[in-house]
C-alpha cells in the first residue's frame, strides 16, 4: 500500500509498473482504517487476529465493501 | 515443551515480548535477544516465531530467519519513517505507517514520499486523524491476495 501525491500519480505508477489499478482512498480514510485495525494492544494475552468476518465487518464500517476487500475463505 | 497448551502460553509471551520490544526500541528483537530475555532456547524462540508467522502475525527475513515484519513495524528501513514520542520506527506501507501512532496511542509524523515521483510528503497524525487534503493511499493488491506475497504489498 503506497502513498501518492494524487490520483494522476497513481495512474502513472500503475502504467509504469504494468499493474492494474487497485483501490485508492483519501488519507483521512486510510488513517481511520489504520486506527481501527491497529488500536488493539497486541501485547495483551487475549489479543487475537480478527476472523475473516470480523475483518470484513471492519472494512464495511468504512464502506470498503467491494469485491476488492473480500478476504479469502 | 510438548503440549499445545504450553506452546500457546509461550507464543503469548513471545508475542508480548516482540511487541513490547519494538514499541520501546523501534525495531523487533532478534532470536538471540528474545531467547535471552525470555530465558528460552533459541530453538524454542525460533519455533514460536514460526507459529506466529504461520498465524500471519510475523514475517521473516528470508536469508536470516529473523523478524522482518511485526505488523505494523518493519525491522528494516522502508520509505515510511514514523516519528512518535522522540523515537523512530519504520512502517511496512502507508497503512502500517498510520498504524504505528494508532498502536502507540500517540500523535506522530510520517516522513514519506510519493510512490510515483518521490516528492516528499510529511503527514501529521494528531488525535488519531490526518488533516491533509492532498495525498492518496493506493492498495494495488486485492485483499484476498495480500498474504500471497505480503512483502510486495
Amino acid at each position: 500500500m503506497l502513498l501518492f501525491w494524487s490520483e494522476e500519480h497513481v495512474e502513472k505508477w500503475c502504467k509504469d509498473w504494468n499493474l492494474p489499478r487497485g483501490e485508492s482512498m483519501p488519507l483521512d480514510k486510510c488513517c481511520r482504517l489504520a486506527q481501527a485495525w491497529y488500536s488493539p494492544d497486541r501485547r495483551e494475552p487475549d489479543w487475537r487476529r480478527r476472523t475473516i468476518n470480523e475483518a470484513e465487518a471492519l472494512f464495511a464500517e468504512l464502506a470498503l465493501t467491494s469485491e476488492f476487500w473480500r478476504l479469502p475463505r | 515443551m510438548d503440549t499445545e497448551q504450553e506452546k500457546t502460553a509461550l507464543d503469548k509471551k513471545v508475542r508480548h515480548h516482540v511487541y513490547d520490544y519494538v514499541m520501546r526500541e523501534g525495531l523487533p528483537p532478534t532470536i538471540a535477544e528474545a531467547s535471552s530475555a525470555l530465558s528460552r532456547s533459541p530453538d524454542e524462540v525460533r519455533d514460536s516465531f514460526q507459529r506466529l508467522a504461520d498465524g500471519h502475525i510475523l514475517v521473516f527475513q528470508k536469508q536470516s530467519g529473523e523478524i522482518l515484519m511485526a505488523n505494523p513495524f518493519s525491522a528494516v528501513p522502508t520509505p515510511f519513517l514514523v516519528r512518535v514520542g522522540g523515537r523512530s520506527y519504520y512502517g511496512n506501507c502507508i497503512w502500517d505507517a498510520m498504524g504505528i501512532p494508532a498502536m502507540l496511542k500517540q500523535d506522530g509524523v510520517i516522513e514519506a514520499s510519493c510512490g510515483c515521483c518521490s516528492t516528499a510528503m510529511n503527514l501529521q497524525v494528531m488525535n488519531g486523524s490526518i488533516d491533509e487534503d492532498r495525498g492518496i493511499a493506493h492498495f494495488a493488491i486485492p485483499a484476498a491476495h495480500w498474504w500471497d506475497d505480503i512483502v510486495f504489498n
